[in-house]
Formats: C-alpha cells, structure tokens, sequence
C-alpha cells in the first residue's frame, strides 16, 4: 500500500514538475537564455495565490489569476530589464547564469522577509485527503494536478504547432538569424517565450501551495529539478521535459520508500550526473552537444 | 575588538583562497563550477580526521586533504571532459547536491549532521599554532604560495593554453593542444588547492558541519570570484574581502532590523550580481574592459 501511495504522490509531484521544466524548456529551447530565475517565477506565483486566497480572502478564480498575471509579469519584466540588456552587449552564457542567479538569490530572501520563512499552505475543500483503499489516502488535488497537466500539454502542443507564434518560436529554437531575415523580431518572439513559459508555473505553483505548502526556497528547490528534468528529457523538447518530469517525480518518491526521504535529491541528480556523463542529448534531444 | 578583527581576517583569507582556486578554473579554463564547496568539504573532514586519529602536523594532515579532494576531483574532470556550458553547469550542482546528502549522511566519516567536534590544534613541526595572530599568519602565507603557484601557471604555456581551450576548444585541439590532461590537471589543482582552505578551516574554527560546505558556499565563493573580477589575481581577493565584510559592515547600519540581516546581505549580493553583468560582466577588476567571458 505504501508503494500505491507513494505512486500517486510521485505522479502528483511528477506532473508539477514537468510542468515547471516544460516552461524552462521553452524558454531556454527558444531563447537559449539560461533562465535560472524561472524558480524565483514559482516561488512568487505560489506566495501570491496563497496571498491572495488566504490573506485577503478573495475568490479561488481571482486568486488564480493574481498567480498566473504575478507570473507572466515577471517573467516579461526580467526578459526586457534583465536579460535584453545583457544580450545587447554580449549574452554569454556565463553572464546569463550569474545574472538569472542573483535575481533568484534576491526573490527567495525577500519572499523570507514579506512572508516569513516558515512553511506555509493553504486548505482548500480540494486538499482533504480521503482513504480510498486501506492505507492509500488520495485528495481531489492529487487526481487534478495530473488532469490540468495533461490539459497543458495538449493545449501547448496545439499552440507549437498551429498557431503564428508557436512555430515561431520554434523556428527561433532551430535558427534566430532566419527569423530575423523572415522580418520577425527574435526580440519581441523572446517576449513572448517568457509570458508562455512563466504561465506554465502556475499550475504547479498552486498545486504545491494547496498541497505540501511553500516556504522560499521552494524556488529553488524546483528549479533544481526542473534543470535535472529538462536535461534528462532533452533541451528544448517538451515531450522529453514532460517524460523526465514525471520520472523524477515518481523516482524521487520511490526512493523515499526504499531509502528514506533524505536521499530523494540525490537520487535526481545521481540520474542527472549519469545522463550528463553518457547521454547528454537526453532522451529526445538533439545529437549535437556544444 | 582585535580578536574580531583577527577573527574577520583569518575568515577572509580562507575565503580567498577558495575564491582563488575557483578562479583558476572559471577564469582561465572556463569551467564554470558549482561545486567548490565540495573540495572545501573533503578538504576539512579529512583534515579533522587524519588530526584526530594520526597527527595534528600541518605537513601530514594538509597533503592528506589536499590528496583526498584531488582524488574526488577526477568525478568533475569526467563532466568538464566531455560537455560544456550549461550542462556543465547543471552536471557540478548534481555533485554538490549528492556530495551534501553524503556529507549528512555517512556519519563514520563526517559526523553526520552533528559534524565533527573537538579537532586539535594544529602543530607547525610541534609546535602548536592557536593563537589567532599565528593562525592568521599561517592562513596568509597559505593564501600568498597559492596565489603565487596559480599566477605562475598561468603565465606559462600552460597556461596560455588553458585560456586556448576557453575561448575555443576546437582550435586549441587543432593546434595540437591535449585537452584531456590539461582539463584534467587544472580541475585536480585547484580541487587540491581548495582542500588547504578546507584544512585550515577545520583546524582554526575546531568544529565543522556540513552547513558550511553547501550550495550556498559554492554559490557565495562563485559570487566572489565574479563581483570580484574573473580571470585576474586581484578580483577574487576583493570579492572575498568585500562579501565577508558586509555582514558586519551592516550590523554597524543600526537602523537596519537585525533579525532580517542575513536576508538583507544575501539581497545585496544577489542585487550586485546582477547589476554587475548587466553594466560590468568582467567585475569591479575587470581584465578586459566591456565584456568578460
């Protein structure tokens, strides 16, 4: 029973993960901007819907937007403040990453000092978990956060592939100078790379907010595996991000059934450090690594 | 007050140090680490233990470290081997994530979360070195021979072909340069050197735990290097001497709440780190003005 539980728990995580990781895979994919603040993202869309719901009482609906817009406005206000500047003098990967980190550094200490620093969640009717099978306890939240991630990718997919700015985006992945002689501006594509991506956040910002509950280094914490499951998966494929996602999720709570919960990081980035070493494409990356 | 000083001195000379050696390799080989703090680690564990079960002489306990650590090293010259840049990046955090859940957890060597207590003194031929003026003396001259071996190697073949590989690993290899050894060696180098930084720590503060070799370390010496100046001697002592600084610069700011000092630190560094790249990426010392590497 507690190899089901932890299952369904793995999927729950699993799903959010993905969803993170298929963000920062997009945006990275596309921009090829190392986008480690994609975190800080997550962390500001979880403390502001519980914010809203808790602190201020307002409607689930409304608070879900308060998420989702926090989310999206950060994400567009770093692409121009922060990384359009960098990328006009140089944009080496390396200024990218010290950049992106401090961004995340500031966000997680601020957070601490606004909310505290201590855990926090929101109850919502959805959070209450019910016995199912003897020993196997499932909230509605566990079955919906599989659901909506489902929904997401298949609404993405769609978007990638039928609409003006998805394949946009895609062919800005495969060759930015080309975009550019196809008079497309990589720039304001760039824009809108961050707003898709950092909406991908929020779904899993709200399920961990209603859920296991936030503290700053939330963030952190899922950029961490998010980076693990987008390089594992393969930069810039959303499949892979999706399939790499939900494996770390499920791997992560396996191993708290075997091992105990401190090992269940390690076990990440053991499977990452392997991948690196032996197949750094990823699952369904491209062969060329740089 | 001069013990404070004393105390802020030795501190900053340990920090340089890891800046340093980290230097060495993001600087000049290109090779972005996060996982310095890991060499810092073994560096002090294994100082502590060979202090406490064989002998507290510098000569045996500071080769022990520095052995252990380049042995260790050799899992990061694996990665920096074979991928670059981002994934690099991404590999470096994977072993500092690994290496800080091995250092909680395998209790025989490091003393699990508890750490280790009670490492002796540590004696220069003998002699015992405890007071804080010696250690500080025996911490900077650490700090001069490692500044002086790394500037050394940089201003030889060896080095100008290192900084061959950085800017382009395909020429460097067209030209006939060994890339695998050359990586490899300036990986276990400054591993090893970070170990010394280890060691001394160890024996000055006498008790270690794994909070001070976390990714939060690896990430404030990374922050040094590059507030400080990339690729240059000067830049990494100034970052290390600026951020030890300023938790104590901004306990004097009395308007300041100081139970969120720590918070407030950790906002400047994280601010500075990003202003800096967008308006200055080589750092304060910058080695070529208008754009680092």
């Amino acid at each position: 029973m507690l190899f089901l539980q932890l299952l369904a728990n793995g999927l729950q995580v699993g799903a959010i993960y993905a969803l993170t990781a298929a963000g920062f895979s997009l945006i990275f994919g596309s921009t090829k901007i190392f986008h480690f603040a994609h975190g800080a993202t997550f962390a500001i869309a979880a403390y502001l819907f519980h914010f809203a719901l808790a602190g201020l009482g307002l409607h689930w609906t409304f608070a879900v937007a308060v998420a989702a817009l926090s989310a999206v406005v950060f994400g567009v206000l770093l692409d121009r403040l922060m990384y359009a500047p960098i990328q006009r003098h140089e944009g080496s990967f390396f200024t990218v990453f010290v950049a992106s980190f401090g961004i995340g550094i500031v966000v997680q200490n601020l957070l601490g000092s606004v909310f505290g620093r201590g855990f926090m969640s929101v109850s919502t009717p959805l959070s209450n978990s019910i016995e199912v099978m003897p020993g196997l306890y499932l909230s509605p939240l566990n079955g919906l956060a599989v659901v909506v991630a489902i929904v997401c990718f298949v609404a993405l997919h769609f978007f990638m592939t039928h609409t003006f700015i998805g394949k946009g985006l895609r062919a800005l992945s495969e060759n930015p100078e080309l975009v550019r002689t196809f008079g497309l501006s990589p720039r304001r594509l760039s824009t809108y790379a961050f707003a898709l991506g950092s909406l991908l956040v929020v779904p899993g910002a709200i399920f961990t907010a209603a859920g296991t509950g936030i503290n700053p280094a939330v963030g952190h914490h899922v950029m961490l595996i998010s980076l693990a499951a987008t390089i594992v998966g393969g930069i810039g494929s959303l499949r892979g991000a999706a399939c790499a996602g939900l494996l770390i999720g499920v791997a992560e709570n396996l191993a708290m059934w075997k091992l105990g919960t401190q090992w269940s990081e390690a076990i990440t980035f053991a499977i990452l450090f392997f991948f690196i070493i032996f197949k750094p494409s990823g699952f369904f990356g491209r062969a060329t690594v740089s | 007050m001069t013990a404070y000083i004393l105390n802020l001195l030795v501190l900053i000379s340990v920090y340089a140090i890891l800046a340093t050696t980290l230097n060495f390799i993001i600087g000049y080989a290109g090779i972005f680490s996060l996982a310095h703090a890991v060499f810092f680690g073994i560096g002090g564990y294994t100082a502590a233990l060979v202090a406490m079960n064989v002998s507290p002489e510098f000569f045996v306990a500071v080769p022990a470290a520095m052995a252990a650590a380049a042995v260790t090293s050799l899992l990061l010259a694996l990665p920096a081997l074979r991928v670059r840049g981002e994934y690099f990046v991404a590999a470096s955090l994977g072993l500092q994530v690994l290496a800080v859940t091995l250092f909680s957890e395998w209790k025989s060597f490091t003393g699990g979360i508890g750490g280790v207590i009670g490492i002796p003194a540590v004696e220069l031929f003998g002699f015992p070195v405890y007071k804080p003026w010696q250690f500080l003396v025996m911490a900077l001259i650490c700090l001069a021979i490692i500044i002086a071996i790394t500037r050394t190697l940089v201003h030889t073949s060896f080095g100008r072909s290192l900084k061959a590989i950085r800017d382009s690993e395909s020429a460097a290899l067209a030209s006939g340069k060994n890339i695998t050894v050359i990586k490899t060696f300036s990986v276990v180098l400054s591993s090893a050197l970070a170990a010394v930084a280890g060691a001394l720590y160890a024996f000055y503060m006498s008790f270690i735990n794994v909070e001070s070799f976390m990714l939060d370390t690896s990430v404030m010496v990374m922050a040094m290097v590059i507030i400080g100046g990339t690729a240059t001697i000067v830049g990494p002592l100034l970052g290390a001497a600026l951020l030890m600084l300023m938790p104590s610069a901004l306990t004097y700011l009395t308007f300041l709440p100081q139970t969120e000092i720590g918070s407030i630190q950790q906002i400047v560094y994280g601010l500075a780190m990003v202003l800096l790249m967008i308006f200055r990426p080589g750092g304060i010392v910058s080695s070529h003005p208008g754009g680092g590497k």
